[in-house]
């Protein structure tokens, strides 16, 4: 199976003065095409950051990063590549029409091809009601919208993310869920971070658990709750999983 | 190309859905307009008076903009981040920091091209013996003016604050327009180290005086040579590109 994420032995620390913080620490992971992954951990385990430096953002100190057999910080490497940010907040004076027209153009989608695009996302996020509004007037929830919106612009191989689901509501969260797996029906690569166990649960083919910088447990949930007993749930396994290391 | 056509294009939108660059049109026009009227007393040397402070504050409020639009672009930015799915894009850092430039520049032209026209229209209407060469020369002069000006507060972003950025350009245009020939005269009649100092500050100095044509429009002097013209484009696209270029390194560097 091709690999489309490959992490080895990766480490990063944050430096600020005589501060240090190892936000990963020597972090293996490889993900393969048409893969759903839940990337799941506490606050401060070091999702962001891993996520940062598979889009480039951040570079490793020490190990090995790839993106379709690349590193991340080539632009072409990021071509293919969708990411939804934790904190959706987009160009205040913009509309989504005009945000997505932008995102588009930078991806070089010619000009033909952008505006079916960009309806037909604004219609899939339920948001196409407001293409023409201000951004300003939007809510968290609307804004989440537009998020996601913007990160299936380039109709991309790896999607990337980051706490996708906060701040929407049931439904908007199902139909996230449903687009996640049509996805996957179309051989997309999915990599996705999340505090919302249930949702991880519902749709990652495989999960991987951080903390502090280190990488506890990976596989498929199935299997990773087989290994702990029947009937136990995802959240009581995280758990479990976070306090036996503390 | 298209990267930069992208990132300059919503800076474009964004100075036009906001009420700073129409408060402040209105405020110069509103100005210039009381200025022009001051003619009409025939007082002797009140064209030529008009002409001169007309053509400071076209270039102070044009200043101000490119300052003030370009200073916060960077932080607001980081803070709104809105810079983590733009750079997750195929941008690299210097793309961006182009991108950044241009879209500032373009804005900063807008305006200036505006305030210049009632500038224009006031100077041709003044009465006194006024080249319209000279007056594309000095929009020519403000438009470089502008793209170093926009260079030096994107490059200045990189490790100032928004505020720290804004102050420490007006201090460089006071400093510039009213002290840049004393550094040159230190340095010729001082000795030693002093004199190496005070020609390094001439020499390293972001030079807004080289972009004045306010005497020579106030006066109607003869038009510029074609070199002159040239020597300034040279000297604007050199500094430019060395403050792009590091602006582009820094903020590659820059921890995101």
């Amino acid at each position: 199976m091709e690999e489309i994420i490959s992490i080895k032995n990766l480490y990063y620390t944050y430096i600020s003065g005589k501060d240090r913080v190892d936000a990963l620490r020597g972090v293996d992971l490889g993900i393969t095409k048409g893969e759903i992954f839940g990337f799941l951990g506490p606050n401060g385990a070091g999702k962001t950051t891993t996520i940062k430096l598979l889009l480039g953002i951040l570079l490793p100190q020490k190990g090995e990063l790839a993106i379709f057999g690349r590193s991340p910080s080539l632009p072409a490497a990021r071509q293919s590549v969708g990411y939804m940010p934790e904190t959706a907040d987009y160009y205040r004076y913009l509309t989504p029409v005009e945000l997505l027209n932008m995102y588009g153009n930078i991806f070089g989608i010619e000009k033909s091809l952008l505006g079916g695009r960009i309806s037909e996302l604004l219609e899939l996020v339920d948001i196409k009601n407001a293409a023409g509004r201000l951004m300003g007037t939007f809510s968290k929830g609307m804004m989440q919208k537009v998020s996601f919106a913007q990160a299936l612009i380039n109709d991309p191989d790896l999607l990337i993310l980051d706490e996708p689901t906060s701040g929407l509501d049931p439904v908007s969260r199902k139909r996230m869920r449903e687009v996640i797996r049509h996805l996957r029906e179309k051989g997309k690569t999915v990599f996705f971070s999340s505090h919302e166990l249930s949702e991880v649960e519902l749709v990652s083919d495989r999960i991987g658990i951080l903390d502090r910088g280190n990488l506890l447990a990976i596989g498929p949930v199935k299997d990773l709750l087989g290994g702990r007993g029947e009937g136990e749930s995802l959240e009581t396994f995280f758990l479990k999983i976070i306090e036996e290391r503390a | 190309m298209r990267t930069i056509r992208a990132i300059a294009g919503s800076m474009i939108r964004e100075l036009l859905r906001k009420k700073d660059f129409y408060v402040l049109f209105i405020f110069i026009l509103v100005l210039l307009g009381l200025l022009s009227s001051q003619t009409f007393f025939d007082l002797e040397g009140v064209s030529r008076y008009v002409k001169d402070l007309g053509y400071s504050l076209l270039m102070l409020f044009s200043f101000i903009i490119a300052v003030t639009f370009t200073a916060k672009q960077l932080p607001s930015e980081i803070e709104a981040r809105t810079i983590y799915p733009l750079l997750a894009k195929p941008v690299s850092r210097h793309m961006f920091i182009l991108g950044k430039y241009f879209g500032g520049l373009v804005v900063s032209v807008i305006t200036f091209t505006l305030f210049f026209a009632v500038y224009a229209a006031f100077y041709l209407a003044g009465g006194e013996e006024g080249s319209p060469m000279l007056l594309v020369q000095g929009y020519i002069f403000g438009v470089f003016f502008l793209c170093l000006v926009v260079a030096l507060v994107l490059f200045f972003s990189n490790f100032l604050t928004l505020s720290a950025n804004v102050t420490l350009s007006f201090i460089l245009y006071m400093i510039i327009n009213g002290f840049s020939d004393s550094f040159r005269d230190l340095a010729l009649f001082s000795k030693g180290a002093a004199s190496v100092l005070y020609g390094a500050i001439y020499y390293l100095l972001p030079h807004f005086d080289f972009f004045d044509l306010r005497v020579r429009l106030t006066h109607a002097w003869d038009p510029l040579a074609t070199w002159v013209i040239a020597a300034v484009a040279v000297y604007t696209f050199v500094y430019c590109s060395i403050l792009l270029y590091f602006a582009g390194i820094l903020f590659g560097r820059k921890r995101l």
